[in-house]
């Protein structure tokens, strides 16, 4: 039962010609106008068309409106009363969702005789309610199209008919010509449109036909349209496997057919577009055989093999259509549109190695893409490094964490195993940057370091001993003396800092350490004179070192810059463009945000007068620190300024290697450790949405006060424990393998002392007993031989350096003596804490048994030793929970906390 | 989501009283099965496969016993038996019993939407038993009708009448066949099949009995729920991922996906239908999956989408490739953010992974998301090549195939040792 229609169907068709499938005479209701898709589409379809959308409806909704730039779109509750309120329609455009579409359509047919047609653009409408829609509109002399299409367009009308071919901007890709389109693939309605213009074709008409079982508007239709519009000269049908529409096509014009989705063949349920299953008449190779028969042709159309009739072409690559377009038009005699808009070949928008090298071939290089987009990727020059989404950061770090099966932390996705094998101011660096610096940026970043390491005069010297004086352990020392490294101290730095970035952010400069033409900027950047110059010449010394070991383009122009304005590079301008150089190509490839460079010098001048407040006041003067004249120190490494400050000497090369490494293994243990709690808290107190209040001095503090005795100070248990065996023995020189002590019997008479105590104290019924350090561990044991790995990775990193440590050596003999005397039953690892005592008791032994120090001033240094190392991990965090974290996002919610009173 | 045989043909029968034979299922005790040949004398013992799996008898798995001891060899025979059909294997778990039916007539009888007519359609012969395909057109009536008043009477009458089926089964079937139509529409159906219906001659008249049951549920559909069918029964058409992504099923974006390769090496999220079957035609083999995320999904569900997606393919991905033709409505913004945030999630969860990533796409808010991926990227550390809608779909295709070609003889090693894996 239908209504009579085109007299050529045995069922209603409506549409005689393509020209009038979207025309300026159509007025447009649409059902569910402000749902989520119809909102942001349907402005756009109704400017483009001139103003076509008439009212729309949603229950519940009647007296709002959508605006449009052409005025606003009213919304009834219902089409019964937007008619009622006076306005006219022949086309509903359905948005609801898919359990209402069929009754949405019931509605408009009922409730208007004169609709003429009905689009549905919904996605997952049922088969059933799809049939009983159609025969609805039979049933009424209404034409359906869709469901889940994006509706049809005219060019030459300038008319969009629901959903949203062309996409935000119809013009781009809707330009007027002489081929009409009928794609099952929305997107590639579009999408060839697109492709037609690089070969000077133009559209009349686009049939987004959907794919659903259903196709109501279907190719056989389309045809007989297209056959009747004097407009069109050509048509592009591309379809997909599925269903009989396209059997037995005919046409008075040539078509080009483009058939996808062989593989489809093999599917057992459907994917991507639901009527896409096919059976075995309807698949895809079933249907390039219908239009090869039609075309008279026996092969796919490709470039290599472009075969064609008259009648068309069949092609299975939409990248293929405009040549073949273009090849079966020649044939008829008829040429292109308008000159070809641009080409298909593969052009690159965005791309970054990101530091592997790629074969010739792939490594595509970026090119201006098409307008607008070109413009829109211009204007992005303007963000300069990270942006970086916020979340709550409570237990949670963007800096570091442990991996809970090897018990490796990483910092930066480092492992501490790794960054061990890198010196303390690589690491300091590396945790602000996330990039290591070459060997010139790490003699700046030493130069830069250790000129603010002398605190001679200064009143963190003060504050920090009498902060020692009053008996306090090194964190707290620690604390007092960054507490006057407050923001007012780093300014004029961080300043400098702002102007670098605001001078070199829209240039392309990558690199630095490479040469880069910054002559034009130099004029350019008059207005910073005062945040990069200075009245004296106080910045001479640091910056001879800092050219003398280092490129920076940063500091040429700085030189440069101040020849230019007759004035002296300021020293804060230094540490800025050291640190500048230092975190440039970490900024452009977007690893940190813009924030973190410029506070750089302010992180840097914390991490100098926590090494410097080390060394005890009498190790600072006017001229020299620990010994060393200021000049000197600028070429120092920063280890060997650490060391000195610990210890108040110098460290041989072994030392010096031995010492970098117990600070790598320090660094983090991931973002749960107190000290990392302590440094988060801060910052998340301060308020990292605004990152320029958080005060970085104060989150260092965060961390110092979440170190103790406990954390941080039990280096020394094991270093004593140590003490305690070898007090009595011959030893003079840990680093000599030949030390004459008998390490076997140490360890076995130590091991049957221990078992005996233990099994008294046990008997007793304490079980409170001391155990003794950094042997066993909770992960690496349960084996015959227990091993920790990452103190298995530092004894051979030891070994192959020819570094020898006895205590090491007698911690080894130890869990072996263990095992045999019966104290344990396996053999106990030796942890990786064991390493960092032996280290230090190393440094210390010699001095100790001389006298010149005692156990005090061990437990003193090992604990500052732990700060130091601590620091890097600490400053990693602070920085990423200031990019990173939410304000207040470490507290704890009162439903998640306990009363335990 | 297709259900074949008697097991659950039987049940679903029932709803709408259509004559059936006697069924037992795996469970039948050897009594039953003793009984069951007492009263029909001859007993057909079927492999129960879940989902659509055909043309049993000729892939010689189904018996026909007249005694136990058959009757129990080829229900051993036939428990885990397994069937193929091209590349796809399915094993059975359980078999049927099934009571024979004596019959002189046997009936073919099928619902669908056609194509063809744009409308529900009875397919009906009195020559059944046999496959459809294998008949000639003069043999078969297909009839298509108002999807508004249904399957009626008249129609099956005038179909059996106009190929001159004999006078003593047409009455039978237009009296049982229209309820057919009431299962199919009321359920969700797709497809419904029955074949044989064999016209039992119980002494005074025929009557039909389905022998054989097939039919498809439309997954658009929820009736089919209201049949309470256990969700194990098309859990075997998924793997565990497709079962993960279709929880994510609602009409405001796609989440179709499709296992291609298990053992795949490039990740493709492809948006829209014709992308999906370009992209996957072209990737082939190297595709893990064939999938289609368009239609503008919200941001949460297409970053719940790349976390599964993520999950269960990047571990063994060279290339995750994202892909699309010039979107119309979907925010490339808002779906570039998402999937730029799952790979970071991956990374946190489970470390770095050597991968190198190539897009292609136009649309909405297109260098707004290509600019947040690419942050994603370069912050993670992984190369990358972005193109434009303005370059073909196919040459993007193939670049991304170079690239896994790359990493397959070495490129891996490189990008591991520039991202620091080890």
């Amino acid at each position: 039962m239908h209504k009579e229609g085109v007299a050529e169907f045995p069922y209603y068709v409506g549409i005689n010609s393509l020209s009038e499938l979207a025309t300026k005479d159509d007025k447009v209701v649409v059902l569910n106008i402000l749902g989520k898709e119809s909102s942001g589409v349907t402005p756009i379809s109704h400017e483009y068309s001139g103003g076509n959308v008439v009212f729309g409806t949603g229950p519940g909704k009647s007296g709002k409106s959508l605006p449009t730039k052409n005025g606003k779109i009213p919304v009834y509750n219902s089409i019964k009363e937007g008619m009622a309120a006076g306005h006219e329609f022949n086309t509903a455009v359905v948005y609801l969702p898919p359990s209402g579409v069929k009754d949405g359509v019931a509605e408009a047919v009922r409730d208007n005789p004169k609709l003429k047609k009905v689009i549905v653009l919904t996605e997952k409408v049922s088969v059933k309610d799809s049939r009983v829609m159609r025969a609805i509109c039979q049933t009424n002399g209404v034409d359906l199209f869709g469901g889940n299409c994006l509706g049809v367009a005219d060019s030459w009308n300038h008319v969009r008919l629901g959903g949203a071919l062309g996409g935000n901007s119809p013009e781009e890709s809707l330009i007027k010509g002489s081929v009409a389109i009928f794609s099952n693939s929305g997107n590639f309605t579009t999408t060839i449109a697109v492709y037609l213009a690089t070969a000077g074709w133009g559209t009349t008409t686009s049939v987004s036909s959907g794919k659903d079982v259903y196709i109501h508007y279907g190719p056989q239709e389309f045809i007989y349209a297209l056959n009747n519009d004097d407009r069109s000269q050509a048509a592009i049908v591309y379809c997909e496997p599925g269903g009989y529409y396209e059997k037995d096509l005919k046409s008075d014009k040539p078509i080009i057919a483009c058939v996808v989705g062989r593989w489809k063949a093999k599917l057992t349920k459907s994917c991507g577009h639901a009527g896409s299953l096919a059976g075995s008449g309807d698949d895809a190779m079933a249907k390039e055989e219908w239009f090869k028969d039609y075309f008279g042709v026996k092969d796919i159309y490709t470039p290599e093999n472009p075969v064609c009739s008259k009648k068309g072409a069949l092609v299975t690559n939409i990248a293929h259509i405009p040549e073949a377009l273009t090849k079966v038009m020649e044939a008829n005699g008829k040429k292109p549109d308008f000159e070809p808009k641009g080409d298909l070949s593969l052009k690159c928008w965005f791309g970054n190695n990101n530091g592997v090298k790629l074969p010739k071939e792939l490594d595509v290089q970026q090119v201006k893409a098409i307008e607008p987009y070109s413009e829109q990727i211009d204007a992005l020059k303007q963000q300069v490094g990270a942006q970086i989404s916020r979340e709550t950061l409570k237990d949670a770090s963007g800096a570091s964490k442990m991996d809970p099966k090897t018990q490796v932390s990483q910092i930066h996705n480092v492992s501490i195993l790794d960054a061990s094998n890198k010196t303390f101011e690589e690491n300091l660096v590396f945790a602000l940057t996330h990039n290591y610096p070459s060997a010139s940026g790490t003699a700046m970043a030493n130069a830069v370091l250790n000129a603010y390491v002398n605190q001679h005069g200064q009143a963190t010297l003060v504050a920090a001993t009498a902060s020692r004086e009053a008996g306090n352990s090194p964190n707290t020392v620690q604390a007092a003396a960054v507490s006057i490294v407050g923001k007012n101290k780093a300014q004029k730095a961080m300043k400098a800092a702002e102007a670098l970035l605001d001078i070199f952010k829209l240039t392309d400069m990558d690199n630095p350490e490479e040469k880069f033409d910054y002559k034009a900027l130099v004029k350019g950047a008059a207005s910073h004179k005062d945040a990069l110059l200075d009245a004296d010449a106080g910045a001479e010394a640091v910056l001879k070192q800092v050219q003398s070991k280092g490129q920076s383009v940063f500091i040429d122009f700085l030189v440069d810059f101040a020849k230019e304005h007759n004035g002296n590079v300021s020293k804060d301008a230094v540490v800025a463009a050291v640190w500048a150089s230092l975190a440039w190509p970490s900024l452009r490839t977007k690893k940190i945000s813009k924030h973190t460079l410029v506070r750089l010098p302010w992180y840097s001048m914390i991490y100098s007068t926590m090494v410097g407040v080390a060394a005890p006041d009498n190790q600072h003067s006017a001229d020299s620190f620990c010994g060393i004249k200021n000049d000197d120190l600028l070429g120092n490494s920063f280890t060997r300024t650490a060391f000195q400050a610990l210890m108040g000497r110098d460290a041989s090369e072994g030392e010096l290697f031995e010492f970098q490494v117990l600070l790598g293994l320090i660094i983090t243990n991931g973002p749960g450790t107190i000290s990392a709690q302590g440094s988060k808290g801060a910052v998340s107190a301060d308020g990292p949405e605004q990152p320029d209040r958080v005060q970085i001095n104060k989150s260092f503090i965060g961390f110092l006060t979440h170190t103790g005795f406990a954390h941080g100070g039990n280096g020394y248990e094991a270093a004593a424990f140590l003490i305690e065996q070898f007090k009595d023995s011959s030893l003079t020189d840990p680093a000599d393998s030949k030390h004459g002590v008998d390490l076997e019997k140490l360890a076995t008479d130590y091991a049957k002392w221990y078992g005996s105590y233990k099994k008294e104290q046990k008997g007793l019924g304490r079980l409170d007993y001391a155990k003794i350090p950094c042997v066993n561990h909770p992960v690496f044991k349960g084996k015959d031989v227990n091993v920790d790995p990452r103190e298995e990775y530092v004894s051979k990193l030891f070994k192959d350096k020819g570094l020898y440590n006895v205590f090491l050596d007698f911690y080894h003999h130890l869990v072996e003596g263990l095992f045999k005397t019966k104290v344990t039953k396996n053999v106990y690892c030796v942890n990786v804490d064991a390493v960092i005592a032996v280290i230090l008791l190393k440094m210390v032994w010699s001095d100790y048994k001389k006298g010149s120090i005692k156990e005090e001033d061990i437990e003193w240094a090992s604990f500052m030793a732990f700060l130091f190392g601590r620091m890097i991990g600490c400053a990693a965090e602070i920085d990423d929970h200031t990019n990173r974290g939410k304000n207040m996002d470490t507290r704890t919610p009162a439903s998640k906390v306990a009363y335990v009173g | 989501m297709q259900i074949t045989g008697m097991l659950w043909g039987r049940k679903l029968l029932d709803l709408v009283e259509f004559p059936r034979s006697d069924v037992r299922g795996p469970e039948a005790s050897v009594e039953e099965i003793k009984g069951m040949i007492k009263k029909h004398k001859q007993v057909f013992i079927k492999p129960f496969f879940k989902g659509g799996v055909g043309k049993k008898g000729k892939s010689g798995l189904i018996g026909r016993v007249d005694n136990l001891h058959d009757a129990l060899k080829e229900k051993e025979r036939l428990y885990f038996a397994t069937h193929q059909d091209g590349a796809r294997i399915t094993k059975s778990n359980g078999v049927t019993f099934e009571g024979g039916v004596p019959a002189d007539h046997e009936v073919y009888f099928s619902i669908t939407d056609s194509t063809l007519y744009r409308a529900p359609c009875m397919t009906i012969t009195h020559h059944g038993g046999v496959d459809i395909e294998e008949l000639p057109a003069d043999k078969l009536a297909v009839v298509p009708f108002d999807p508004l008043t249904g399957l009626k009477a008249f129609h099956v009458s005038n179909a059996l009448e106009s190929l001159g089926a004999p006078s003593e089964i047409i009455s039978p079937l237009v009296q049982n066949l229209p309820k057919l139509w009431d299962l199919y529409n009321n359920y969700g159906m797709l497809m419904l099949e029955l074949n044989p219906i064999r016209m039992f001659n119980n002494g005074k008249r025929l009557s039909p009995v389905a022998c054989d049951f097939k039919c498809a549920f439309d997954q658009d559909d929820p009736a089919w729920k209201r049949l309470h069918l256990p969700d194990e029964l098309f859990a075997s058409d998924d793997s565990d991922f497709e079962q993960e992504i279709n929880q994510l099923r609602t009409y405001q974006g796609q989440s179709d996906v499709y296992v291609i390769n298990d053992e795949g090496t490039i990740t493709a999220p492809t948006f829209g239908g014709g992308a999906n079957a370009m992209v996957t035609e072209l990737l082939g083999e190297d595709a893990t999956i064939s999938s289609d995320f368009g239609g503008n999904p919200p941001y949460v569900k297409m970053n719940d989408i790349s976390k599964i997606t993520f999950k269960y393919w990047l571990p063994q991905s060279n290339v995750l490739f994202i892909i699309g033709g010039k979107a119309n409505n979907t925010d490339i913004y808002e779906t570039f953010r998402a999937i730029g945030d799952g790979i970071k999630w991956y990374f946190q969860q489970h470390g770095p992974q050597p991968l190198f990533v190539v897009v292609g796409r136009g649309g909405p808010n297109l260098v707004r998301g290509m600019a947040y991926l690419r942050d994603t990227l370069d912050s993670l550390g992984i190369p990358y090549r972005f193109f434009g809608h303005d370059s073909a779909m196919s040459e993007v295709i193939n670049y991304a195939r170079a690239v896994n070609r790359w990493m397959l003889n070495g490129g891996k090693d490189e990008i591991k040792k520039s991202m620091n894996i080890k």
